[in-house]
């Protein structure tokens, strides 16, 4: 590409919105340009203040509750039908006392997720190398990370942190492809959230285990790519 | 994971969209007592209308697009709509090395909320969709009824304005 890139362009690089065909051409432009590529940077970083600026909001609980009970599936139980229904549970329950089923994990990983993107300082170690990623880890963690090696792949690290899971030490690495961040939990299997399985998340997750260890994979991005990240991630090990 | 499974329940798909509904009502609407009724109206109506949604598309653009349209019948979203249309068409070259550019770098996040809660309705809900929800492209243009490109030059129109918006801001609260 001989000419710098258009308004429309830079805006779709920006947001991601390219195909690879179109994004490898403009990426060979912008290593060379520093006009337009700063241009670029520029949008990626006002994208970054206004989601800052605008996402720390969460909704009011009340309104939450609220909802919920219109929307469930008893609305307004007459005091005779609550009434016959405590008898029934406390029966039942003197009956069987089933174990206390642990909260689902994935929607609150996805929330982690959200809130680490959110924050102005997302990740504590903040480096694209691996051999700089990695040591950082060393003691503060009881297992060694596997930080992968990206550079051939259309990913890359932009840095890691310490995050906790009941209690218990995990890694988090971020990782960046095209305007997107992708959100990598590393935890030693016996201290991995339990429940794990899928349900309607609004964001594509992917869990998987190896050598000990529980990786989640969490992101905006469609599952293709969050499958792409798994891949090159078993790859680089 | 977006697409919902058969025989999903309407609660189990619709309330993990809820902070991020609540949001877009809080970026439409002027207040937070007006949000949390344009919440719960969306809910209530989404609910009715469930039958009528087709399992396999987008839920959360047509979630987003019940929200935005039970704003925009409401009394404060008719007085949002600008009464002339917007002009869509977008300069080829875009000098993103302004003085204003740096004002973004700069400003705060009080600032830089005010300003974006300060740019007209059409520029504000793009940059919401796109920067904080982190929609596609084609998703946004699914919520808002609009073609893919109207999206991209919106876009476009909404950070320069932004950027002219939050030197202002900035300017008013130096001086």
């Amino acid at each position: 590409m001989n000419r710098d890139l258009t308004a429309d362009e830079i805006e779709r690089y920006a947001d991601d919105e390219v195909d690879p065909a179109e994004a490898g051409e403009m990426e060979q432009h912008l290593l060379q340009c520093s006009r337009c590529a700063s241009a670029v940077l520029r949008i990626v970083q006002m994208k970054r203040a206004v989601r800052d600026a605008m996402s720390e909001e969460g909704a009011p609980a009340a309104l939450r509750g609220r909802v919920r009970r219109q929307i469930g599936p008893s609305k307004a139980p007459s005091a005779w039908w609550l009434l016959a229904a405590a008898v029934v549970v406390a029966v039942v329950a003197a009956m069987i006392v089933p174990p206390p089923r642990p909260s689902p994990a994935l929607p609150e990983l996805v929330d982690m997720h959200t809130t680490l993107l959110a924050s102005a300082n997302p990740v504590d170690v903040v480096s694209t190398d691996r051999h700089t990623v990695k040591p950082w880890f060393e003691g503060k963690l009881p297992f060694t990370v596997p930080v992968p090696d990206l550079s051939p792949t259309p990913f890359r690290l932009i840095g890691g942190r310490v995050v906790y899971w009941r209690g218990n030490p995990g890694a988090y690495l971020l990782i960046g492809k095209g305007a997107h961040r992708l959100s990598l939990f590393i935890f030693r299997d016996d201290m991995a959230p339990r429940d794990l399985a899928g349900g309607p998340l609004p964001m594509t997750t992917n869990v998987w285990r190896s050598r000990g260890l529980t990786f989640i994979a969490v992101a905006q991005v469609p599952p293709e790519d969050v499958r792409q990240l798994r891949a090159a991630l078993e790859s680089s090990r | 994971m977006s697409e919902p499974r058969v025989g999903t329940t309407f609660e189990e798909l619709a309330m993990p969209l809820f902070d991020a509904l609540y949001r877009y009502a809080r970026c439409l609407a002027d207040n937070r007592a007006e949000a949390e009724d344009l919440v719960q109206e969306t809910y209530l109506k989404a609910l009715r209308g469930f039958v009528s949604f087709t399992p396999g598309t987008n839920f959360r653009a047509w979630m987003f697009r019940i929200l935005r349209n039970t704003f925009l019948t409401s009394r404060s979203g008719l007085r949002a709509v600008p009464p002339v249309p917007l002009d869509e068409a977008v300069p080829a070259q875009v000098d993103n090395a302004t003085p204003e550019t740096e004002f973004v770098q700069r400003a705060n996040r009080e600032s830089l909320r005010r300003a974006i809660e300060g740019l007209p309705l059409a520029f504000r809900e793009v940059l919401v969709l796109s920067d904080v929800e982190n929609m596609s492209y084609r998703e946004i243009a699914e919520t808002l009824s609009i073609p893919i490109g109207t999206v991209t030059s919106r876009l476009i129109r909404a950070r320069q304005r932004l950027r002219v918006a939050v030197g202002n801001v900035i300017m008013r609260e130096g001086s």
